[in-house]
């Protein structure tokens, strides 16, 4: 192969976040109530960031939605190639909240990706879901939970399409192998996986 | 009294093959709509005509009558820039200048006032010639005092034509052959029956009863012929070149970090450009070294465009090949447009998928609902502590969205609004130590010390960060107090 051609395939692969599992990336996820759980060592905030790039990437407006006990560290969310300018961010006291703040974002049908960063224990209501499933739909919004459970509980609702189990074992000094696997999908079936290596913060070996 | 010139390239997409196949000179040569036999022959060059290779005929036909026809297609993005390249040569000669609207090699030029820098309006007119030519365009000056005389007379000769007195200049426009103008073949045709052939003949017609026997045309041009129909120079503004710059702050070597950077300025400069209906013809891209002069390279499309993908492959190809001669401290990019056709500009109207103004409508309902200091995006900044590294900024509206860089796959923290305070640690059982969740089991690998301090303001903080794995496989990042001679848990690593 031709040096430039490689070197054109490695600015592709570099452009694009890695997303190769065929269910995995905005695309795929794009109209859908997506569930992103764990219980334990967890990959959720890294695997979720792959997708705020690509949306940006795109110049597809994303937000992120939580609690404002916790929140993604910034300086990551930079180091990971993340625009913070136009990262928008609701942080709220009530949990209830974050549900009816991310329907306003999706009503809008601004946004390519609306991240709800549930504390556990958060339910949300059963028609809040309905309106929020059929607004995702409707603009081709990807509505991303992240909820902590183990594959064992039960979905949010009936109404998600997409939940994934998240994971994440160490590899080698500093590097960790980042996955999930689909245990619902109402689209391709359950049982695929994914699984990307990351490289730990500075200090972590 | 004001002086006027038109400036007549003849039969441009005709020339603008040739130019782009030079040795196609000595054969027939056509412009085709469509490199398809069934297309139609557009244009064809003297040696076409004398064989009969006429516009109108299939390209076919013209194979069949001469097996050396040459034939091509000019897409209407090379007309437009052509013109726009004709049109900043012209400029040389003068601030004001019209290209024609409906026949593409037309030019308009204000000759008047250009006495203290031109010898004379003849050599202003063969210096004309001489710039387009040494551009491989053949042209013909004709100055003169009115927009149609100026132009029949273009038309009709190969050279320049100066006219010093209206009268003479009229007297001269009054004999052109009605065939050297773009005119109707069929209205063409029709004064012909009536024996009509030239412009003083055409004008001897009434004005009344030309639209209804001859059509709108020309009426028009009769109007224009006439000067019934007052028509002033509409110059086209000259346009700046759009540029952008932007500092590194380090000296910069890798080629696709590069182009991310290029992409950030490239974005907005094709915005600006699609508002004044262009499209980018040349991009000038200049690498400002630390130790080394400035590289300047200049890159074209195959054709004018608006996309992005494209041009970001130019640029990568060109650094790539570049080989860099140091680290990069500086870039900028200045951009040259062309006209560009209707599909560019719809395509690329219709690209952005997601409406501004709606995402920021939904913020200020957000806002309204549960307060000011809801809506925020993170903010870096230079402190020493993790939570003085960043801070929320309340964000009020969105504009444009791009990534800061290529995708890194990293790991990333969840930091808590308040540090969680953790047992102590037994230092008789250091291995069995449990943190805030007995579920992850005690702590088996504790990365650090990494001493940080700041606040000395306030009093100071001193801390020794950790990050600890334990035996479920989670890792925490926490610190160690030296004041308070305290664990506190900051974060996640998610």
């Amino acid at each position: 192969m031709p040096v430039l051609s490689l070197n054109a395939a490695r600015v592709a692969a570099a452009v694009r976040a890695p997303s190769a599992a065929p269910g995995w990336g905005l695309g795929a996820l794009s109209g859908r109530l997506v569930e992103l759980c764990a219980l334990g060592p967890s990959a959720r905030l890294s695997l979720l960031v792959g997708l705020l790039w690509e949306a940006q990437e795109r110049g597809e407006p994303v937000a992120w939605v939580g609690p404002c006990t916790g929140a993604c560290y910034p300086p990551d969310l930079a180091a990971a190639g993340l625009s913070l300018e136009s990262l928008v961010t609701i942080r709220l006291q009530e949990p209830r909240a974050i549900a009816r703040a991310a329907e306003h974002l999706a009503r809008s049908g601004a946004f390519a990706l609306i991240a709800l960063d549930l504390p556990p224990g958060t339910n949300i209501p059963a028609p809040m879901l309905s309106r929020l499933s059929g607004l995702a739909q409707k603009h081709d919004t990807a509505l991303v939970f992240l909820s902590e459970k183990s594959p064992g509980d039960p979905s949010l609702s009936s109404l998600i399409s997409l939940r994934l189990q998240s994971g994440k074992h160490r590899v080698s000094e500093g590097r960790f192998a980042c996955s999930f696997e689909a245990i619902k999908d109402k689209r391709r079936g359950p049982g695929w996986s994914h699984e990307a290596v990351h490289h730990g913060p500075a200090g972590l070996r | 009294m004001d002086r006027l010139a038109c400036v007549d390239v003849p039969a441009l997409p005709l020339q603008l093959l040739l130019r782009a196949h030079p040795d196609w000179r000595g054969h027939p040569v056509a412009v085709v709509a469509e490199e398809k036999p069934l297309a139609f022959i557009e244009w064809v060059n003297e040696r076409a005509y004398r064989l009969n290779i006429l516009s109108g005929m299939r390209y076919a036909a013209g194979l069949s009558i001469s097996g050396d026809l040459r034939a091509g297609t000019v897409s209407e993005s090379e007309i437009n820039q052509a013109v726009s390249q004709v049109t900043d040569s012209l400029r040389e000669f003068t601030p004001n200048i019209e290209p024609s609207s409906d026949e593409p090699g037309v030019f308009w030029l204000d000759a008047s006032g250009l006495s203290g820098l031109f010898p004379s309006l003849q050599t202003w007119g063969e210096q004309i010639r001489a710039k387009l030519a040494r551009e491989k365009l053949r042209a013909s000056v004709a100055i003169g005092f009115s927009r149609f005389s100026t132009y029949a007379l273009a038309k009709s000769r190969r050279t320049v034509a100066l006219f010093e007195d209206p009268d003479a200049e009229r007297a001269a426009a009054a004999r052109v052959a009605l065939s050297r103008l773009r005119f109707n073949t069929q209205t063409r045709d029709a004064l012909r029956k009536l024996g009509i052939e030239t412009v003083g003949q055409f004008l001897d017609l009434p004005a009344g009863g030309l639209l209804q026997r001859f059509g709108p045309e020309a009426k028009r041009l009769h109007d224009l012929a006439s000067g019934s129909a007052w028509n002033p120079l509409q110059p086209r503004a000259a346009v700046e070149p759009l540029t952008g710059r932007m500092e590194l702050g380090y000296p910069e070597t890798d080629v696709v970090r590069l182009v991310f950077c290029f992409k950030r300025l490239l974005h907005p400069l094709l915005e600006r450009l699609a508002e004044r209906e262009q499209a980018l013809w040349e991009l000038a891209l200049t690498l400002h070294f630390e130790d080394v002069s400035p590289k300047v390279e200049r890159l074209r499309p195959a054709e004018p465009t608006l996309e992005v993908t494209q041009l970001l492959n130019l640029v990568h190809l060109r650094l790539e090949a570049m080989q860099l001669p140091g680290g990069v401290v500086e870039l900028a990019l200045e951009t040259t447009g062309a006209l560009a056709s209707r599909e560019q500009l719809r395509l690329y109207a219709s690209r952005p998928r997601r409406d501004l103004a709606a995402a920021t409508r939904a913020l200020a309902r957000i806002r309204a609902e549960f307060g000011e200091g809801v809506v925020v995006r993170p903010v870096l900044k230079e402190g020493h502590l993790p939570e003085a590294s960043f801070s929320w900024e309340p964000l009020q509206s969105l504009t444009r969205v791009d990534v800061a860089a290529p995708h890194a796959p990293v790991l990333v923290r969840r930091i808590l609004e308040k540090p969680m305070p953790l047992p102590l640690r037994d230092r008789r059982e250091p291995e069995g130590w449990l943190l805030h969740d007995w579920r992850m089991g005690p702590v088996t690998k504790l990365d650090g010390p990494y001493e940080v301090s700041g606040g000395w303001w306030g009093g100071g903080v001193q801390r020794a960060y950790h990050f600890a794995e334990t035996q479920r496989g989670d890792q925490l990042w926490l610190y160690y107090d030296v004041r308070r001679r305290r664990w506190f848990l900051h974060g996640v690593v998610e």
